[in-house]
């Protein structure tokens, strides 16, 4: 399941959603992205984050049908936000589901590297002066 | 065609989409040309190579035919997560 929104999320309920329909599922993985205060030797008040809409979604189904398949997952999830946001925000979830730790773990982190290196979206750091759109470090 | 530009790109383009002509504009390497033409300022991140291009959500790596239903988007290296 992938769902790009502006709204927080819970990640314990989220994640229910998912395994509550799911018995054969013996382990999850998740990864959750945070608004950190401190980048680039400056102090950060918050970010906006602007996304291609119709291009995220077709590019984070692609790596999900792959992470599913290599790894055999039983079901995965991708959550990211997108507007403003402060703070210690939570900015994205990423949930593997498999019978087993390992395929979870390795898919987990599979589809969070795909993501930073292709999934449409960015990000402008809002400082106490001025903002500055980021570069991709990956 | 439709052209879309994301991130910093649109403080260059003064907006985030228009639509071109597609007559003279029959490859991506077109597109480059005339975009360096009408946004001077582009021209030295589009040489630098350092601008991602997409076709209908798709990305591009090579130099592509284009034509006049294509949605084609601008935009920096992602920074998403």
């Amino acid at each position: 399941m992938i769902k790009i929104q502006k709204e927080d999320f819970n990640i314990e309920v989220e994640i229910e959603l998912i395994k509550s329909s799911l018995p054969s599922v013996g382990a999850v993985t998740s990864f959750i992205g945070y608004v950190r205060d401190f980048n680039n030797n400056k102090n950060v008040n918050s970010i906006n984050l602007e996304v291609y809409e119709k291009m995220v979604h077709k590019e984070l189904t692609k790596i999900t049908v792959k992470a599913k398949q290599k790894w055999e997952l039983i079901d995965c999830l991708i959550i990211h936000r997108h507007g403003y946001l402060e703070v210690n925000e939570k900015i994205v979830l990423v949930a593997c589901f498999a019978k087993h730790r390992q395929e979870s773990f390795n898919a987990c982190n599979y589809i969070m590297n795909y993501l930073k290196k292709y999934a449409p979206f960015w990000k402008k750091e809002n400082y106490t002066n001025n903002s500055e759109w980021l570069e991709n470090t990956n | 065609m439709l052209i879309k530009y994301f991130a910093w790109i649109k403080n260059i383009t003064s907006c985030d989409q228009e639509n071109l002509d597609s007559k003279k504009l029959k490859t991506i390497d077109d597109l480059k040309i005339h975009l360096n033409t009408k946004y001077p300022d582009l021209k030295k991140h589009i040489d630098k190579d350092t601008l991602r291009f997409a076709i209908n959500q798709e990305y591009l790596s090579e130099n592509k035919k284009i034509y006049k239903n294509d949605e084609i988007a601008i935009f920096p290296p992602v920074s998403g997560g």
